[in-house]
């Protein structure tokens, strides 16, 4: 059970390795506390849109399974929407506008198809969890550096007095803009992915 | 034949309980959505009114020969402003078009076209990027303008300082712009001229 749950974290970590949910991971990346919350979102969702493919995975007849997968991850999603707009009205200010970016999420799809359908509901719950961390913490690590480099700020939770804004002496003032933007996106995550294969290639060798 | 309604049916079935617990989540959570904007609403019209008094809301009967103005089609509603019972200016409710489609914004305009503050509302723009647009520190470059000051409709018309923070959200910067600027325009030719 463990290693469904490590290998979504490393062996597997859907950015960096079997590269799933790339739109919506490079769109939001901008800012850390934006990662944090699209991460949150995607946990949730994966949890729900697995557990329901697991059991009904008997149900559901072969032919007519991706529209099912459909329904079921779209109704997740609109009612996360709902409830979050209902109860959490602030949280949904800042992250609302992720939210139904996570139905085309492939990374979602995905894990119906490859996993939850042919395993049992509590491998599935664990692979959900693990590929919804390791989701998050590469959108995280992809953030953190575009936030740094772009800006020169880190975006956390505004708690009491703090705006939840750390600026960065010395770069706050000549940020490389470039790195907010898209194309900084598609050169950090490059940059991440040929470290991370450099260093998977280098344990192989030795 | 038998097979093809027996997978039709199942998918169907689905799709029924989804819709029936969406429903049923929906009864619950609308009410309470519909009482957060309400409040929302209320906040971003006592911060663009000054401190005149808001009475009267009217929904705009244009004053163009056609009966409705095309140039002006993007103002829903307005509320006239007062000030010691003589009137002083109007807050419009506009929609703009931004980046991620339409944005609701509250404009409030002295009787002379100037932006007194504004705010907006619903909207689907990229955070980090046009959600900036929600602070606001955003709507400070307009504030006064309308009148003598013209509102800026570019970037190349912002001070550098300013013209920096919208990089990357240029789309969502000149719908703000425009409706600001239409809605000047509204409250000009429409409102306060055809009173006189």
């Amino acid at each position: 059970m463990l290693k469904e749950f490590t290998k979504g974290i490393f062996k597997e970590n859907p950015i960096f390795i079997i590269v799933l949910g790339l739109c919506p991971a490079l769109g939001v990346s901008s800012k850390l506390i934006n990662a944090i919350g699209m991460g949150a979102g995607v946990i949730f969702v994966l949890l729900g849109s697995n557990i329901f493919v697991s059991l009904l995975k008997n149900f559901i007849p072969n032919k007519v399974r991706i529209p099912a997968y459909v329904v079921i991850i779209a109704s997740f999603v609109t009612l996360v929407e709902m409830v979050m707009q209902a109860y959490l009205p602030s949280l949904f200010e800042s992250l609302g506008v992720f939210v139904p970016l996570i139905v085309v999420n492939c990374l979602i799809l995905g894990r119906a198809e490859a996993f939850a359908n042919k395993n049992s509901i509590t491998a599935s719950i664990f692979d959900a969890l693990g590929m919804g961390i390791g989701f998050t913490l590469s959108l995280m690590l992809i953030a953190l550096f575009r936030e740094v480099l772009g800006a020169g700020t880190i975006t956390i939770m505004a708690i009491g007095n703090f705006d939840g804004v750390i600026k960065i002496p010395g770069i706050y003032n000549a940020p490389a803009r470039v790195f907010g933007l898209s194309a900084g996106a598609l050169l950090v995550m490059g940059y991440l992915k040929a470290f991370f294969n450099w260093y998977s290639s280098r344990k192989k060798v030795s | 034949m038998r097979n093809i309604l027996k997978i039709s049916g199942k998918l169907a079935l689905i799709c029924a309980v989804a819709a029936i617990a969406l429903a049923f989540v929906n009864q619950i959570t609308a009410p309470k959505i519909e009482a957060y904007n309400k409040e929302k609403l209320i906040q971003a019209l006592s911060a663009v009114s000054k401190n005149y008094n808001i009475s009267e809301i009217c929904i705009p009967v244009y004053a163009g020969e056609s009966g409705t103005d095309l140039e002006f089609s993007s103002v829903n509603e307005y509320y006239t402003l007062t000030g010691n019972g003589i009137l002083a200016g109007y807050i419009l409710s506009v929609t703009a078009n931004g980046y991620g489609g339409p944005m609701d914004m509250i404009i409030g305009y002295e009787k002379n076209g100037e932006v007194i503050q504004a705010r907006l509302l619903k909207n689907a723009e990229t955070p980090g990027l046009g959600k900036e647009a929600e602070k606001s520190e955003y709507m400070e470059v307009f504030l006064s303008k309308g009148a003598s000051d013209p509102i800026p409709l570019k970037k190349n018309q912002l001070p550098p300082e300013r013209a920096d923070a919208i990089s990357g959200a240029t789309i969502t910067f000149s719908g703000v712009a425009k409706a600001l600027y239409s809605g000047s325009e509204f409250v000009k030719t429409q409102l306060t001229d055809s009173k006189k």
